[in-house]
């Protein structure tokens, strides 16, 4: 019982990693109305920019964050501008597609600048805490807690402000949206910009978790796109719980069967899902 | 001035048919060779020095006058330590460069992926990869690997943990081509010493966190965990095994805890881990004289390992008597016979044989370099170093 109650805690803390690149995801999809998987070397460039600000500029970390949140929000709009919308007008797979295509690039373009070692951020690997009897990691509730405070602002962003009930109204009935005199353009940059920032935030907590390199985010392609589809693509709420069921999952495959099986999780996840219901746990169909 | 269609088009047949004999005749003036190393993934840190290696090797040998006064070419390929992206590299190095060899491949998966591919196409295969499966494959006589095999490396490092008094050991092993080997050999030695092997975990390298394969591990509160894995995967086991707690010793391989990893983790992270990599010559002149060449104090085993392969595929391509693969795979241990005349190089050897010795013992580097019928080498030092503030430190050679 111990045993799974510590998977499950460690599958939480995980699944709080995958959390706001899969909020991310969501969000333009839920926009923009197509999956951008270039959300994955976007992350990436986070982990690479909190690194850059960290140790090169010596940033406390909080500041880091902040910087990858920028540097990847500004990075998702450029290629988006360059590449992404021009590629929407002919479709939705068309743009999936370059979007696949723009991960690739972006990926190499960071292994390009930075090469293909490893690095770490400054900060001390601390002891975990032991409570009730489960080993929790010090770095990983602060991560926890900073995955938390973003997604909760981006949560009252929508809710409340101007800018998050337009994203809202385009989300809901681009059509409608437009008639009301709604900038979809200005919407869509916004969204992007947040999404992907979000991205990053993430890549810079992963960075923080472990270590930094070029295929930082393509490990997690897979995690997070299950997580959006278990949850629904698209859906807010649906991001955070499928991150939290495909971390739990994850990790208890430990025990199930093999961990070398661990990928095969997402890939489960995503069958029994379509199967059962294709659009997700929070749809609204 | 106009120049018509019809006139366009035979000034290039004129042009094409100019360019194709000098190039059929560049390519067989030349003797093509393949480099397959990894020059990025997660043996990326060893691929470049590896091909270098291989690169001055064949520089020499032109530079003394080829193998019977035709040159060598060399074509590099990065297998970025992935098993597909090798057998694409390998497609084009065999279909498009027609290399009859191709040397230094790295991890074990892209050597298993790639020898069906050479020995079908008669390619000599030579290898840094250790997972004893590899040789067991039908590949009748075409590979050869200077790497010592799972079994013979395993058994050093059990007797090892048992001379430094480890009585229960846990294995946290990648999965890999040598993961359950790794187990079987490691178990076995361990028994035989009164001690025990606790259990296995297999791991997904691409995991960002193992907490949950570092919790199975210390159930039983082992004394050790030997960390099976890469550089990347290895470096996140140090720090969750420090996070979680774990004040036992550690083991893992020496290309896995480089000097990446150690400039990546906190000195008291990686504080007293042991680590294992098969041992170079470092007190001979030839080790001396690379370690210059490539501008190094140390030089790693792998690189060791590339530059006696290349070596070792001159000098059967000298002895041969067909510049094929054919050839080097017959010549093979004529070139590596224990009884032979020993040289220490390709440009020496290549002398002898011109001069009419008829076996030679090629001394490596990287070991003694004799192999047996189905291409392992037959014995390794291994060179175990202790970790003290971040720096690797001699521990002990067996």
């Amino acid at each position: 019982m111990s045993e799974a109650a510590q998977l499950a805690v460690n599958g939480l803390m995980s699944g709080s990693l995958l959390m706001l690149p899969a909020i991310g995801f969501s969000l333009i999809y839920g926009v923009l109305r197509f999956p951008n998987f270039a959300v994955a070397s976007i992350a990436t460039i986070g982990g690479f920019s909190a690194y850059v600000a960290n140790v090169f500029f010596h940033w406390p970390l909080p500041v880091s964050i902040a910087f990858a949140f920028l540097i990847a929000g500004s990075i998702g709009v450029g290629s988006d501008f360059l590449l992404l919308r021009p590629l929407r007008k002919a479709g939705i797979v068309a743009a999936a597609i370059g979007s696949l295509a723009l991960n690739i690039f972006l990926e190499n373009v960071v292994r390009f600048s930075f090469g293909n070692d490893l690095r770490g951020l400054n900060v001390p690997i601390m002891r975990d805490v032991v409570v009730l009897g489960l080993h929790v990691g010090r770095q990983q509730v602060f991560n926890v807690a900073w995955a938390a405070t973003a997604a909760i602002i981006l949560f009252l962003l929508l809710k409340n402000s101007r800018i998050g009930k337009q994203m809202r109204a385009v989300a809901d009935n681009p059509m409608l949206a437009r008639i009301q005199r709604i900038d979809a353009l200005q919407v869509g940059n916004i969204t992007t910009f947040i999404a992907m920032g979000l991205a990053g935030i993430g890549g810079a907590l992963l960075a923080l978790d472990t270590s930094v390199d070029p295929l930082l985010g393509f490990r997690i392609l897979l995690p997070l796109f299950a997580a959006c589809v278990i949850g629904g693509i698209g859906s807010f709420p649906g991001a955070v719980v499928g991150a939290a069921i495909i971390g739990i999952g994850e990790e208890m495959a430990a025990v199930l069967w093999s961990p070398a099986y661990r990928t095969g999780v997402g890939f489960i996840a995503i069958v029994i899902t379509l199967m059962i219901r294709p659009s997700g746990i929070f749809s609204r169909q | 001035m106009l120049v018509d269609r019809r006139q366009a088009i035979s000034s290039l047949a004129a042009l094409f048919a100019a360019a194709l004999p000098r190039a059929s005749l560049a390519q067989s003036s030349t003797i093509e060779l393949g480099a397959l190393v990894p020059l990025t993934g997660s043996g990326g840190s060893y691929g470049p020095s590896m091909a270098e290696s291989i690169k001055w090797v064949l520089q020499n040998v032109n530079d003394a006058g080829g193998i019977n006064g035709r040159k060598l070419n060399l074509t590099v390929e990065d297998d970025q330590t992935n098993p597909d992206s090798g057998v694409r590299a390998a497609r084009k190095l065999i279909d498009v460069n027609k290399v009859v060899a191709i040397m230094a491949t790295w991890a074990s998966s892209v050597t298993t992926a790639v020898a069906p591919l050479c020995w079908e196409s008669h390619t000599f295969l030579t290898t840094d990869s250790g997972a004893d499966s590899i040789t067991q494959l039908p590949h009748q006589g075409y590979l050869i690997r200077t790497e010592p095999t799972t079994t013979l490396i395993m058994t050093k490092i059990g007797n090892f943990l048992a001379d430094i008094g480890v009585k229960k050991a846990f294995l946290i092993s990648a999965q890999t081509p040598f993961a359950a080997p790794a187990k079987a050999v490691l178990g076995k030695v361990l028994a035989s010493r009164g001690g025990t092997l606790l259990g296995q975990v297999v791991y997904d390298r691409d995991k960002t966190s193992f907490r949950s394969e570092i919790d199975l591990a210390m159930k039983d509160k082992p004394d050790l965990i030997f960390l099976d894995g890469y550089t990347p995967d290895v470096t996140i086991l140090l720090g969750d095994l420090f996070r979680a707690g774990y004040d036992g010793k550690k083991i893992a391989r020496g290309y896995a805890v480089n000097e990446k990893l150690l400039s990546s983790l906190p000195p008291n992270v990686t504080e007293g881990v042991f680590t294992v990599v098969p041992s170079p010559e470092v007190g001979s002149a030839t080790y001396k004289s690379l370690a210059q060449h490539l501008n190094v104090t140390e030089v790693d085993p792998y690189t060791c390992e590339a530059f006696d392969q290349a070596n070792l595929v001159c000098l059967a391509l000298q002895k041969a008597t067909q510049p094929t693969g054919t050839g080097i795979r017959d010549a093979i241990h004529a070139v590596s016979d224990p009884g032979g005349t020993v040289v220490y190089g390709a440009v020496d050897g290549i002398k002898a044989l011109r001069s009419g010795t008829r076996k030679i013992k090629y001394s490596g580097v990287s070991g003694p370099c004799i192999f047996n019928q189905i291409g392992d080498i037959v014995d390794v030092k291994a060179r175990f170093e202790q970790v003290h503030n971040g720096k690797p430190t001699l521990f002990k050679i067996t």
